[in-house]
């Protein structure tokens, strides 16, 4: 039986990127290849998935500072033991189907953010809080991070980090509207 | 696309390589001048590929043969090599042999660095392995589970995302 070296594993695996169910197999068929689909598995899933689960293990690794910026909206945090994998650190881009994730989150969580009486401005004021600590973790804890989309409004945070930021290509920031009180209030 | 050294020998002139298990091949020149690493071993008598054995340089060479006329991407491109899913019919008859010299071929693409081989072999691989459950993976590739039954559930939970999408 021939055996192929790992980088020829990465090539094969590489051409499976974008197809998550098989990347799921080839996790699970042994320790060895594991190792090199991990790191292509989490390397974008959020330009393509728009997943509670997915989300739920993003928040995992939120550190206290990024967590604090939930603290005013009482968000649980998601319960686990310590991950086999720094699965943020491979991040390589962060898309438009992160916010979409976001919502089912706090939908299957129980968060009212469809319900008529609730505010407008609130749920879009929670949403932005959690992608807000999101993004703020991936520019923390990834390596390789190149593509940064941002729909929404962003904090100080994120700007200072961004400015530390040696990895980025390309960054798009989307605003849905321009409230200068809303800005001025989440940044001084 | 670059095909000036690939025009730089004349159609008529041929080149020695030889195997690792001593078998001669008088190939196309140009097709050494495409591929850097052929032409290294390009000296018939002393020189021989090493690692490379009759039967697999003779597919790698037919292989180059039937694509000497392709036009050549650019070294850096590797996003745009890889992003074409398709494979043409002639190569996906070529690549149906068994599997042990599928991967001799992508071993001595790999070694031989004819990119756009290398970039084929791991494409049908990839293409073996679609849709597949782990267990069959493992039967098709010959491979032994080496994870405890508590680190799968461990790990199943952190990755359920991928296998819902």
């Amino acid at each position: 039986m021939i055996k192929l070296p790992n980088e020829c594993f990465s090539e094969i695996f590489y051409n499976l990127r974008a197809d998550f169910k098989s990347l799921f197999s080839c996790l699970f068929v042994n320790r060895q290849w594991c190792r090199i689909v991990v790191p292509i598995l989490w390397s974008e899933p959020t330009e393509y998935i728009n997943n509670k689960k997915l989300i739920e293990m993003y928040l995992l690794a939120l550190n206290p500072e990024e967590q604090t910026l939930l603290i005013p909206f009482k968000i649980i945090l998601p319960n686990h033991s310590k991950l086999l994998f720094e699965y943020t650190s491979y991040t390589k881009s962060v898309g438009f189907d992160l916010t979409s994730g976001v919502i089912k989150w706090l939908n299957g969580e129980g968060y009212k953010i469809n319900s008529d009486d609730i505010d407008e401005r609130n749920v879009d004021k929670l949403i932005s809080a959690v992608r807000c600590s999101l993004i703020t973790m991936f520019i923390r804890t990834s390596k390789k991070l190149k593509y940064l989309t941002i729909h929404g409004n962003i904090n100080k945070i994120i700007f200072k980090n961004l400015y530390t930021n040696t990895t980025l290509l390309d960054l798009s920031l989307n605003f849905d509207h321009f409230n200068s009180e809303e800005i001025k209030s989440s940044w001084f | 696309m670059d095909n000036g050294t690939s025009n730089s020998a004349s159609e008529n002139e041929t080149i020695t390589l030889k195997s690792c298990d001593g078998i001669e091949f008088h190939i196309d020149a140009r097709i050494a001048n495409r591929y850097t690493l052929l032409n290294n071993w390009n000296g018939g008598e002393s020189a021989c590929i090493p690692n490379v054995n009759g039967k697999v340089l003779e597919k790698v060479l037919e292989w180059c043969e039937h694509h000497i006329n392709d036009p050549q991407l650019n070294c850096g491109d590797d996003d745009s090599r890889r992003r074409n899913t398709i494979i043409e019919e002639w190569d996906e008859n070529f690549l149906s042999c068994d599997q042990d010299m599928l991967f001799e071929i992508i071993l001595a693409a790999n070694y031989l660095e004819i990119k756009p081989l290398l970039d084929l072999g791991c494409k049908t691989v990839a293409n073996m392995m679609k849709s597949k459950s782990p267990e069959e993976i493992r039967s098709a590739f010959n491979i032994d589970n080496d994870y405890t039954p508590e680190e799968e559930e461990q790990f199943r939970k952190e990755n359920e995302w991928a296998e819902d999408y």
